[in-house]
């Protein structure tokens, strides 16, 4: 039956300032887009921590806050909502950042470790691409049927 | 948007305990506002910390920061510098449960921040604040 369900694709689009005095407006479109996309709430909640935690990044670690833009753009495509996060910051790619060990005490952790920590464990994938301009980061969350229904529940 | 409100109570034994409160969302803008506060507070002889957290809506990684770094200040250590980031934790190993400062009633998604990092074993959790208040 999933394969004759017509293909969705919507997107909703911002751009904002790399400030972190920004971020909370930012976690709220994300939220506001993905509710838009019928997207579950645990979902939601996942995808706009993720964000926030890359956003955060960028804005911290790759502008280093001299400041710059962010672009933000989250789509649903059947069942995956996906989030990309453009920049013009040096290149910095999320992905190639080691896994922290948990067992280790805080102090041995890498800087900006735990960020990236939970973006990887709260998405199904996170996709880097250096472009001409700057940084593309694309976070994929997958949304089942079923995970929706439970989400609200919770 | 962070509000942090404190207030201060006294243990059956007479022992003074900041219960500080935080309502909103603790993120890369507000965590340094909640060290800032701490670090007032230990400055004027605070040594032992309720963190309620039963209006905190959203934390990110930057909170978990603000919470080791509360740990530290009320243990009479300083704080590790922002700008390291984890890595500049050298003074702040934390191995055990902090004694100095408990948490009381973390919201779902605080609470699996909490658990996914591996940082909830650091901190005793309450949900009631009386009780919270009497296990110092």
């Amino acid at each position: 039956m999933r394969g004759m369900v017509e293909r969705l694709a919507r997107s909703l689009e911002m751009k904002l300032p790399a400030d972190v005095g920004r971020l909370a407006e930012l976690r709220a479109f994300v939220r506001r887009s993905s509710a838009d996309l019928d997207v579950g709430r645990h979902a939601t909640n996942d995808i706009v921590q993720a964000v926030d935690e890359c956003a955060t990044n960028v804005i911290v670690h790759g502008y280093r806050g001299a400041g710059g833009e962010l672009r933000v753009e989250v789509e649903r495509v059947d069942d995956e909502l996906i989030v990309r996060l453009s920049d013009r910051a040096p290149a910095f790619d999320p992905t190639s950042v080691p896994e922290p060990d948990l067992e280790l005490p805080l102090e041995r952790r890498p800087p900006g470790g735990m960020g990236v920590y939970l973006a990887r464990r709260l998405t199904d994938a996170m996709q880097y691409r250096r472009t001409r301009a700057g940084n593309e980061l694309t976070l994929i969350k997958g949304i089942t049927e079923g995970s929706q229904h439970a989400d609200d529940q919770r | 948007m962070l509000t942090i409100s404190v207030d201060n109570e006294t243990t059956a034994s007479g022992d003074g305990i900041a219960v500080m409160r935080l309502d909103g969302e603790l993120d890369a803008a507000t965590y340094l506002d909640v060290i800032g506060r701490a670090r007032e507070l230990v400055d004027g002889g605070t040594t032992r910390m309720l963190l309620d957290l039963s209006d905190l809506s959203y934390m990110g990684s930057s909170g978990l920061f603000a919470l080791h770094s509360l740990a530290m200040l009320l243990r009479g250590e300083a704080a590790p510098d922002p700008e390291g980031g984890w890595g500049a934790m050298h003074q702040a190993e934390m191995r055990e449960t902090a004694a100095e400062l408990k948490l009381l009633n973390p919201q779902p998604q605080v609470d699996r921040v909490l658990e996914r990092t591996g940082m909830k074993r650091f901190f005793e959790v309450h949900v009631d604040r009386a009780a919270a208040i009497a296990s110092f």
